[in-house]
């Protein structure tokens, strides 16, 4: 595996932690925003004596800075691993999913964030539960743990039993998921995260739509319901395949869109930098 | 037209292996994360099926070609005007000598009897196409060559491939016995003939007789002599191969020779059967002979003409390869790894 940057995600909203961290926070601390100036004897730290304020108060009262803290955020990650996500193709997908996960933890820790992960396919996956905490060795874990998962199940709708288990509080959510669910799944799922920050993080190969073989017959196996199917490559159904393709990604668009999130599309191997540039696109 | 018969019929057991293909099918499987939105495509759903069908017809095809399926050819009865003749050749060593020449140039060979024979039964029979030919040969003992049958080059081949062969003693009773044999079990639809051609070196014991009479009555048939007649020179070289020292004069000889033969055409004249005899050493012999024989036969021929049997199993093999051919492209048209 090589090194990859880290992800320098970013978010616009105030995490409300007493955890310092690397973003902006909602409550007093140390931070490098200004939250207010405020007496000496309500905030008795002369260290933030504002010089300027006290000469200029006719009172002579002593005027201390007040700070936002710079808070830590909660990182989680919830993983499909149906059947489907089992895709090996141009890439492993399962493999995808394990690199962002391993990723993003590693990127946690290092701003000092909190990381979790939960993975889950039919039914949540209790081997596989990382619940939030600042990890130095969560990116170990998620691979050694990653290694254990056989994705099987027709449909990933113990994703939605993995919500209670999710702080109460705002958290960046990334899930990573192929999102080859039912129509209106996805929609309600992210209804139900909706007071999290989600970032549906979808996994997408070449081999399934823009690198199809260009003729040629096969069968095809759908990993979740086994059904086969014999294709005849050709270049009409290229273009119909293609059109398929484009429609699922703008159909994730659209429900992601309702509840004012944008997903990344990961397209093979999976880049951080790709990630960052995402959060920099988003927060612009 | 008939019903088909099998050669090897214990083959068509195994067509239940031609349902192999609807069990897998035979074409290489890829796992693809979700196929529900696929777009339907009828040409595919069309090919899944037509694949294995013609995979299992393939076998079919295959299994039932190599069963060997014919139907029998049956009969055709056809008319013709024409006789059923058996012609009764003479190949004892005698009819290797040549015969009565009248060249006398150097340069000219001289032609042995059978050869001569021969060459005017292939004439007779080219001029009488309706007619239907047996040939049996005989020297010591009689060879049934060529059964009575509308097979002409069969009977052709028969007459080119006899040669003259000493063995001392000429079976004449019993090749005309097995000529007689031929008209057994054949329906009595045209005039019968036993075409004798010999050149008359031959006796017949008083117990043949009887026999040969009623089994010339039995089946109605005609006997015609052609008589290959020999020259002067013959009676000189017999002497010679004899290795006779005495000398026998040559009108003596000749006499003895002619006695025999007057005598075998006497018997055949006391058969009491239809009979004929002619001497063939010319051109003007054998048209006389075939005009007579032609008088003699002028009854229509009802003969029954046996089709060969069809057989199948070609046009199976050759069907068999373009189905091979076939799944042999589609093998190479299939898709070895799922990418572009």
């Amino acid at each position: 595996m090589a090194q990859q940057p880290l992800i320098h995600y970013h978010v616009r909203w105030r995490p409300s932690g007493h955890q310092p961290g690397a973003s902006h926070g909602l409550v007093a601390g140390t931070g490098d925003q200004l939250r207010s100036v405020v007496l000496l004897r309500d905030n008795p730290d002369p260290r933030r004596l504002d010089l300027r304020a006290s000469l200029r108060d006719p009172f002579e009262n002593i005027w201390v800075r007040d700070f936002n803290l710079n808070s830590a955020l909660k990182v989680i990650v919830l993983v499909d691993t149906s059947a489907s996500m089992g895709y090996v193709g141009k890439v492993n997908r399962m493999q995808v999913a394990q690199e962002i996960s391993s990723q993003l933890a590693l990127s946690a820790y290092r701003s000092g964030d909190a990381f979790g992960l939960y993975a889950a396919n039919e039914t949540i996956n209790k081997q596989c539960m990382l619940p939030p905490k600042a990890n130095r060795g969560a990116w170990l874990w998620v691979r050694h743990h990653f290694s254990k998962i056989k994705p099987q199940g027709q449909h990933a709708d113990g994703l939605f039993s993995v919500v209670p288990y999710l702080p109460q509080k705002r958290c960046l959510v990334f899930l990573v998921s192929d999102f080859r669910w039912q129509a209106g799944k996805l929609k309600s799922l992210l209804k139900k995260l909706s007071h999290h920050d989600v970032v549906p993080v979808m996994l997408q190969d070449p081999t399934e739509f823009d690198e199809l073989p260009k003729s040629g017959i096969a069968i095809l196996r759908d990993a979740e319901t086994g059904l086969g199917q014999f294709v005849w490559m050709r270049e009409h159904l290229r273009t119909q395949i293609a059109e398929i393709r484009a429609q699922h990604i703008r159909s994730v668009n659209d429900a992601s869109r309702m509840y004012g999130n944008k997903p990344f599309v990961v397209r093979g191997e999976f880049s951080s930098a790709l990630l960052t540039e995402y959060f920099m696109e988003r927060s612009a | 037209m008939n019903a088909i018969h099998f050669l090897k019929p214990e083959l068509l057991w195994l067509l239940p292996i031609a349902l192999l293909p609807f069990v897998s099918y035979g074409v290489k499987q890829f796992a693809f994360p979700g196929l529900e939105d696929w777009p339907k495509d009828f040409i595919s759903s069309c090919l899944r099926w037509g694949v294995r069908a013609l995979a299992a017809l393939t076998l079919t095809v295959l299994m039932v070609a190599a069963a060997g399926p014919f139907t029998e050819g049956g009969t055709v009865t056809r008319v013709g005007e024409g006789a059923e003749i058996v012609v009764v050749l003479d190949r004892s060593g005698s009819m290797s000598e040549p015969l009565q020449n009248y060249d006398q140039s150097v340069n000219a060979k001289p032609i042995s009897k059978i050869e001569a024979s021969r060459k005017v039964l292939l004439k007779f029979m080219e001029e009488r196409p309706a007619d239907t030919f047996g040939v049996v040969a005989f020297n010591a003992a009689p060879i049934s060559v060529a059964p009575l049958s509308a097979d002409r080059e069969l009977a052709k081949a028969a007459m080119l491939s006899a040669e003259a062969n000493s063995s001392g003693f000429t079976a004449l009773n019993r090749a005309l016995a097995m000529g007689l044999d031929y008209f057994n079990n054949r329906p009595f639809t045209a005039s019968r003939l036993v075409m004798l051609v010999s050149d008359g070196d031959a006796v017949i014991e008083p117990a043949d007789r009887v026999i040969l009479k009623n089994a010339f009555k039995q089946t109605r048939a005609k006997l015609i002599w052609v008589y290959v007649h020999a020259g002067a020179e013959k009676n000189i070289l017999s002497s010679v191969i004899a290795g006779d020292n005495e000398f026998i004069p040559q009108a003596e000889l000749q006499q003895i020779e002619i006695n025999q033969n007057v005598a075998m055409n006497k018997l055949f004249e006391e058969l009491e059967i239809p009979y004929q005899a002619f001497e063939v050493n010319s051109e003007a012999g054998l048209k006389h002979a075939v005009a007579e024989i032609a008088r003699m036969t002028n009854k229509p021929t009802r003969y029954e003409y046996r089709l060969p049997r069809q057989d199948y199993a070609v046009y199976l093999y050759l069907l068999s390869m373009f189905l091979l051919g076939s799944l042999f492209w589609l093998k190479q048209i299939e898709i070895k790894a799922w990418k572009a």
